[in-house]
């Protein structure tokens, strides 16, 4: 059946799957795919997501469909929510097909403590939180590098901070990527984008950017949570942050040069925000030292927000409960990565969208290799976050990509314009929620109804089969920029 | 230098499903500039105010919309860099080929919001007698 938008027609493939042909539009070269069910699929459609999408769909190189994931929401260029792979060596790449924010992802700590454990010690808890993690933009962190220790940065990643005491080796096997991505260019990485990363190591962010205390409220898959090392009423520490000022720029940088060489390469564009050059091309070599050099400092950023955390854990619950708080996993929701997918090596641009391979694939650690890689997806500020496990689907309809959140469904003017911060505040301290957060006008962007229904976002990604549902984590406390 | 921004630069946040849109108005092409200073400033404000302070900004470009994308990011990296939050546009040269200008601020704890400034939906056109800017914030 089909269903009209203002765009273009949408063809249902199955329950969870619809698409916008190929032949919607004379310039776009593979089909737009969505997974959503109705009710997400109209959320979906309120703004210029698919939109986006189709524009996604014209790029030199792609192939298969260009995919929307059911929290997908516009953005700048490509949509937040959006997937695409090129082949390689010469389909192109594009920092817009990442982000400003590369290597934007989540970090999920499990305490050795159950939330009946914590008792009153829950408000003394965030507020260490708050006092050991500077979250702003420009807020210098607690580790200060020379010129040289922050290239060691951006080519080891996290392994660079083992030596200051800062993670272990543990943490390193479970972070995707093994928290390094090959190819990594501090050269490649501007003057400006260096004196922006200098200081930011070990700060949070701004915006959606959080750490959360919460509780594992259900597990849906024993085996799983067994696996992850999750059982029901446990306290775990969700972390969502990204490669600050630092990656913010290398996109500003590479983004104008690839604007100003595309017309060399015969690329022509309906939206300037997805400039792009053939990976294979010097530019694009560039980038992808450059981004590469950028996720390594996200990963190593996520470490350094776990060890403030671990400190946190120190003070206020005693060592034995901080050496004993292990990380589940980090994932990357803002990246390209070189992955092997129907025979071919492509160039996956995942843009709020989040890696999610199945038992038995060989890039994921061995404590996880039969039950698949953990997923976090964050929920809106106040709701249940979402563990899940990469399904065998995702290996076959989506480039091994799942979600990555609920996705917004409100502008952050209309958000602030329906619910004022210090109301807000009020309404989740009710729900017995911890926050520190400096900005009310921040706080009321995050409002949990500017974002979609994270369950049923969900539940979209389990029956279509690229994730299935392990555990659901509820908020006992957030800090927010 | 002269500092002729024009009567009532005007900036306007739109609806946006994810990220922040803005648009400018003004009755010349330096006040599109000093309406993207004050939506600039109006996102990053916040915190105590500190020391003022002058600081200098030079940008080559011929093209308007990227000069005002680099404008932008400019102001960006010293907020972020140099904890400066702009107030006003004390004086500006803006010619063919860039623009040179005093921004007049404070040292502070701007507002953690802005990651970069995108070239999606860039506007920068004269459109009955009236300029009109637009561009869209990555927060």
């Amino acid at each position: 059946m089909a269903v009209s938008s203002s765009t273009s027609e949408l063809v249902q493939l199955d329950e969870m799957l619809w698409e916008i042909p190929a032949a919607s539009r004379a310039d776009m070269r593979v089909p737009a795919r969505v997974f959503a069910d109705r009710e997400l699929l109209e959320a979906i459609l309120a703004d210029r997501a698919l939109e986006q999408l189709q524009n996604v769909a014209t790029l030199p190189g792609v192939v298969e469909a260009v995919l929307a994931m059911p929290d997908v929401h516009q953005g700048y260029g490509f949509p937040v929510g959006g997937v695409a792979a090129t082949a390689l060596p010469d389909g192109i790449v594009s920092p817009g097909g990442v982000g400003y924010d590369i290597n934007c992802g989540v970090r999920l700590l499990a305490l050795p403590v159950s939330a009946d454990e914590l008792g009153a010690r829950r408000e003394p808890l965030v507020h260490e939180f708050s006092r050991a993690i500077p979250a702003g933009t420009g807020k210098h962190g607690p580790i200060r590098l020379s010129s040289d220790e922050l290239d060691e940065v951006l080519r080891a990643g996290p392994r660079a901070l083992l030596a200051r005491g800062i993670g272990c080796e543990d943490d390193l096997e479970r972070t995707e990527s093994g928290g390094c991505l090959p190819g990594a260019a501090p050269a490649a990485v501007s003057a400006r984008a260096h004196e922006r990363g200098a200081g930011q190591l070990g700060t949070a962010g701004s915006g959606n950017h959080f750490i959360e205390l919460q509780r594992v409220d259900r597990v849906f898959d024993r085996a799983a949570a067994d696996a992850f090392g999750l059982t029901e009423g446990q306290l775990t520490v969700l972390i969502h942050s990204g490669s600050r000022g630092l990656g913010h720029q290398v996109c500003t940088d590479h983004v104008r040069v690839m604007d100003a060489v595309q017309a060399r390469y015969g690329i022509e564009l309906p939206d300037r925000q997805l400039a792009c050059a053939p990976a294979s091309s010097p530019e694009g070599r560039a980038y992808l030292g450059a981004m590469a050099a950028a996720a390594n400092y996200a990963f190593a950023n996520r470490q350094a927000l776990a060890h403030a955390v671990r400190e946190s854990v120190r003070r206020v619950l005693g060592h034995d409960a901080a050496q004993a708080t292990r990380q589940v996993y980090d994932v990357a929701h803002n990246v390209a990565k070189v992955e092997r997918h129907g025979g071919r090596d492509v160039l996956v641009h995942r843009k709020g969208a989040t890696r999610a391979f199945p038992a038995g694939s060989a890039e994921i650690p061995a404590d996880f290799a039969r039950v698949g890689q953990p997923v976090f997806i964050p929920g809106s500020m106040g709701t249940s976050s979402y563990v899940l496990a990469g399904e065998p689907g995702s290996m076959e309809r989506s480039f091994g990509t799942t979600c990555h959140g609920a996705g917004r469904a409100m502008s952050r003017t209309r958000a602030r314009k329906t619910i004022g911060g210090a109301e807000l505040r009020r309404q989740l301290e009710s729900q017995g929620i911890v926050v520190r957060c400096p900005s009310n006008q921040g706080l009321a962007e995050e409002a949990p109804f500017a974002y979609k229904d994270v369950g049923r976002v969900v539940s979209v990604v389990e029956q279509a089969g690229l994730a299935r549902r392990v555990a659901r984590l509820v908020p006992l406390g957030v800090v927010k920029g | 230098m002269s500092p002729p921004v024009g009567a009532r630069p005007e900036h306007r946040f739109v609806e946006h499903g994810g990220e922040v849109e803005v648009e400018l108005t003004a009755e010349n092409e330096i006040g599109i500039f000093a309406a993207g200073l004050d939506a600039f400033a109006e996102l990053v404000a916040g915190g105590e105010d500190g020391e003022p302070t002058e600081l200098q900004i030079v940008l080559p470009g011929r093209d308007r919309t990227l000069l005002l994308v680099d404008w932008l990011n400019e102001l960006l990296f010293l907020a972020e860099v140099q904890q400066f939050v702009p107030r006003r546009i004390a004086a500006i040269e803006l010619e063919a080929d860039g623009l040179e200008a005093t921004v007049a601020g404070h040292r502070g704890t701007p507002r953690p919001l802005v990651k970069g400034v995108a070239l999606n939906g860039l506007r920068f056109e004269q459109e009955g007698g009236v300029w009109h800017g637009r561009v869209v914030f990555d927060v």
